[in-house]
């Protein structure tokens, strides 16, 4: 039994030491700005470049698993895709951290939805997370509900270059 | 896991039982199938779990703290971490006869890898960069043509499998060199199908070559220096 304790603290220690969870610095990160649907279709339709919008929440445990892949797809389709990043039924500082966390170095524009229903009107579901991916003009080119895989995502940006 | 992820491993564990049941059919490996089996599905659990795992140290993610990341492969798994994984645990539980063992899985192991490259078809995944070539495939609503790579690993992957297990059935190639010449053909397959998949980082080529450096160096060793034994 004591090895076995020994064993789980030394596990502990290790994973502690390997891992992300110094103290958060939220410093220059404002809160995610509140939009309307109608804000968002039309920040969807004007947009010159192709949009891959990401809908997530703090509280969101697959979010939180697909946030790194995202933030590294930002940074590297940096010139000529647009991300955008949709908070649901989230708390401000709930969303601070987790921006963040994942998110400090990304360019990702980050937007808040208290009431969740923006995803739904345009033609997802409740449930997050889901990428939209929009053509330039806003039309949509597919839409993934659940955690996306690399190839998934960097494939449906790829349609969105060439298409 | 998602349920198309749950159908591609599906198809891969039928693939590797199907290789297997073969193989006993035809005098090879007859006497350890069912250990072989049984040490290969136990290897490719514990190699997901442990990819999984590298995946989330890599992204900064403690493990610890975010236990229920773990469950969601779809995130993410290294290659590297996964392959591994699942081979520590294979020679650990075959340490008694690593070799002969290795041997025994080499061909359903290949075959296992074409049924989870094969999965793509479930899993929406089989398309690549884009290409001009005739059998070019487009996804629904797109006129892009896109190689479909997923298919030519499966492939690549069923015409290695095939051929390793009529050299171990006919030929009885030393012992040892059917398993390193597995992960010649593995790290092949990889390297020549990784340039046309979608990806950021441009896949684990590193990990890929080095596996083709260690599997020529194991055929080398086992059928010129080592002890010359038939499978």
């Amino acid at each position: 039994m004591s090895r076995f304790a020994v064993f789980a603290l030394a596990l502990a220690l290790v994973a502690t030491a390997c891992s992300s969870s110094s103290p958060v610095s939220v410093d220059g990160i404002d809160p995610p700005a509140p939009i309307t649907g109608t804000e968002m279709q039309t920040l969807l339709s004007e947009s010159t470049e192709p949009i891959v919008l990401n809908v997530w929440a703090s509280w969101c445990t697959p979010c939180r698993s697909e946030a790194p892949l995202l933030g590294k797809a930002a940074t590297e389709f940096d010139e000529g895709v647009r991300f955008v990043g949709l908070d649901v039924r989230d708390t401000p500082n709930n969303a601070v951290a987790f921006i963040a966390e994942f998110y400090a170095d990304a360019p990702i524009e980050h937007y808040a939805d208290d009431s969740g229903a923006i995803p739904i009107d345009l033609g997802g579901t409740r449930g997050v997370p889901i990428t939209f991916f929009y053509r330039p003009g806003g039309e949509l080119s597919y839409v993934h509900i659940g955690v996306i895989d690399e190839r998934t995502l960097v494939l449906q940006i790829d349609e969105l270059v060439h298409g | 896991m998602e349920f198309t992820l749950l159908g591609a491993a599906a198809i891969a564990a039928g693939a590797t039982y199907l290789m297997l049941w073969w193989e006993a059919r035809h005098g090879n490996a007859a006497r350890c199938t069912g250990n072989v089996w049984e040490i290969g599905v136990v290897s490719a659990v514990a190699g997901i779990f442990i990819g999984r795992l590298v995946a989330m140290l890599v992204d900064g993610v403690n493990p610890i703290a975010h236990p229920a990341d773990v469950i969601l492969v779809r995130s993410g798994i290294s290659t590297a971490g996964a392959a591994l994984g699942a081979g520590a645990l294979f020679f650990w539980q075959a340490r008694k006869e690593p070799v002969a063992m290795a041997d025994g899985i080499s061909a359903a192991a290949l075959a296992g890898l074409s049924g989870w490259a094969a999965g793509c078809l479930v899993r929406g995944t089989c398309l690549g960069t884009v290409t001009d070539l005739p059998w070019g495939m487009a996804q629904a609503g797109s006129t892009v043509s896109r190689h479909p790579v997923g298919l030519y690993a499966a492939i690549l992957f069923a015409v290695a499998a095939i051929a390793l297990a009529a050299w171990k059935a006919y030929r009885r190639p030393p012992a040892g060199v059917p398993a390193s010449a597995a992960v010649v053909a593995a790290s092949t397959v990889r390297l020549l199908t990784e340039p046309f998949q979608p990806s950021l980082s441009g896949g684990p080529v590193w990990f890929y070559t080095v596996a083709l450096i260690i599997g020529f160096t194991g055929v080398f060793w086992f059928a010129w220096i080592g002890p010359r034994r038939s499978v």
